[in-house]
């Protein structure tokens, strides 16, 4: 019976061999031999009845309990992973909302992707035309379609682009020192301020607490800002001075200013600097304060600009909240 | 005097589209010149054919609309096609205002672009041909003695042989041998034609 409970049917029916033949051995007169005299054959025969019985009965039953154990272990597991599932999914969805509230991804998107797409259609036409022709130009119709191979895989790596830029894994908090952030910036930018002719003024404010975010997204909107002075700034004719500085705003804020002495802004721009795809480059898509306010406000902080205090110029300013709910 | 194919010019910033539009171009059996800026477009001499251009907007330097501007400073009148990946309303019309011929969005339809390029390439045809039929116009007039000249404006401003005699002081003999003389120079066959003629490129005889 025991055998039968921990090793199934065939384990049972050896065990129950065994025993038959002990008992029929030891306990079964005559003693001491194999063989059965008459007398004890119905006893014979009820042990070993019993024995098969039990010993089937026992693994039946550990055979249904392991099978439920296991059913209840497959459902726990479906459960969990569902249950991932749906934090998953709502977790992107929340991340989703955030991003899409803006408005300005879906038209970056737009943007990006039309080109490629305007190619993958136009060298469809082509393709036809050219397998129309008469006689067909197959040469010409198989390069057009690796072209149109070509141009759809590019479309999808620059979804892959922008996805990796506001995936949510991209906003894995960490703690962040603005100062650190900045500077690792302008060292980055000597070069290009020495070419444009512009001096950068450092004035930070030391042991500023760290705040709660993501070091890259916000050095892209520090360098997006800096840019912006440079650019603001070219072909002028007044000194090229580019003014970084970082305090601290009461107990729970930070804020950083990127001040430039460029042409300024005027009340009509001052308001659409912000809107997804208002430029006043040239060369500009209109989409870097758009994101900059975009990451800022996803960090729970604000960027705005303003004009510069004296003289001609713009400043930008954010603010960062120290740690999350004051959990500095 | 005229490279009788035409020509499509197109300029894009974006590799992919520029021989995309190339090649679509090329699979219906036109002769294209790609550009990927303003600049270059200006820089390179083209050929003497009836030709359209087909133009994005938004470029790196000079944009299409400033090129569409610059290029009708400079007197070049050549058809444009727009393209654009996020055109509006009012970039729209201020485009077509200024003479394009369409103002097509990305992605656009075969059908739509080579309308508009066989429009444009049709159009820039006849401004040739009547462009090419002033020049020759005014080669002959400018075989004309200076006395054909008065002779010709008076004749076609209404004036008959008495009259413009009269008021050039020369004789009526003379006024018919000079009318004469211009008719046979201009290659005119009646009155009416020589009038016509001066309507096309003598500035006061314009309607």
């Amino acid at each position: 019976m025991i055998s039968a409970w921990f090793g199934g049917m065939g384990a049972g029916i050896f065990a129950v061999l065994i025993s038959t033949v002990l008992v029929d051995y030891f306990f079964l007169p005559p003693f001491y031999s194999f063989s059965v005299s008459t007398t004890a054959e119905a006893y014979f025969g009820a042990f070993v009845a019993c024995a098969l019985v039990a010993s089937w009965l026992s693994s039946s039953k550990r055979e249904s309990e392991v099978a439920l154990r296991e059913a209840r272990d497959e459902l726990e597991i479906r459960v969990s992973e569902r249950t991932a599932e749906l934090m998953k999914t709502q977790a992107d969805l929340a991340h989703l909302s955030q991003v899409l509230s803006m408005g300005e991804l879906t038209a970056s998107i737009a943007h990006e992707i039309n080109q490629p797409l305007t190619a993958v259609v136009t060298n469809g036409h082509a393709c036809v035309e050219w397998l129309s022709a008469n006689p067909p130009k197959f040469d010409k119709a198989l390069q057009t379609a690796h072209k149109i191979i070509e141009d759809g895989t590019r479309a999808g790596a620059i979804l892959g682009r922008i996805r990796a830029l506001f995936k949510k894994e991209a906003i894995a908090r960490d703690w962040v020192d603005i100062n650190e952030v900045i500077q690792e910036l302008t060292v980055f930018l000597r070069n290009e301020a020495l070419r444009r002719g512009v001096s950068i003024r450092e004035d930070l404010a030391p042991k500023l607490p760290k705040v709660m975010g993501d070091h890259v997204q916000l050095q892209q909107v520090v360098l997006n800002l800096i840019m912006n002075g440079f650019d603001a700034m070219d072909g002028g004719t007044s000194p090229k001075e580019l003014a970084i500085r970082s305090g601290l705003e009461g107990a729970n804020e930070i804020w950083v200013q990127v001040e430039d002495r460029g042409t300024g802004l005027g009340s009509e721009i001052a308001d659409k600097i912000f809107d997804p795809f208002f430029t006043t480059k040239s060369q500009g898509i209109g989409m870097g304060l758009a994101i900059s306010r975009t990451i800022i406000e996803s960090h729970e902080g604000q960027l705005w600009a303003s004009p510069r205090s004296a003289g001609t110029g713009a400043v930008f300013q954010f603010t960062l909240p120290i740690g999350p709910k004051g959990s500095a | 005097m005229i490279d009788s194919a035409p020509v499509v010019f197109v300029i894009d910033d974006d590799a992919s589209v520029r021989e995309a539009v190339k090649n679509l171009l090329e699979s219906v059996g036109l002769s294209v010149q790609v550009f990927k800026s303003t600049e270059e477009f200006r820089q390179t001499s083209r050929p003497d054919a009836p030709s359209c251009l087909v133009l994005d907007v938004r470029l790196p330097g000079n944009n299409g609309l400033e090129l569409q501007e610059a290029l009708a400073k400079g007197g070049i009148a050549i058809p444009i096609i727009f393209i654009t990946a996020h055109g509006d309303v009012p970039m729209a019309s201020r485009a077509l205002k200024a003479g394009a011929i369409e103002f097509l969005l990305k992605p656009f339809q075969k059908e739509d672009l080579l309308t508009a390029i066989h429009h444009g390439l049709e159009r820039d045809q006849i401004k040739r041909e009547e462009q090419a039929e002033v020049a020759a116009l005014r080669s002959r007039f400018d075989n004309l003695t200076a006395r054909e000249r008065e002779v010709m404006h008076l004749v076609v401003a209404g004036l008959t042989n008495k009259e413009v005699g009269a008021q050039l002081g020369i004789s009526e003999i003379t006024t018919k041998m000079h009318r004469g003389q211009v008719m046979r120079k201009m290659q005119a066959d009646s009155l009416a034609g020589l009038v016509r003629m001066a309507q096309k490129f003598l500035p006061e005889n314009r309607r």
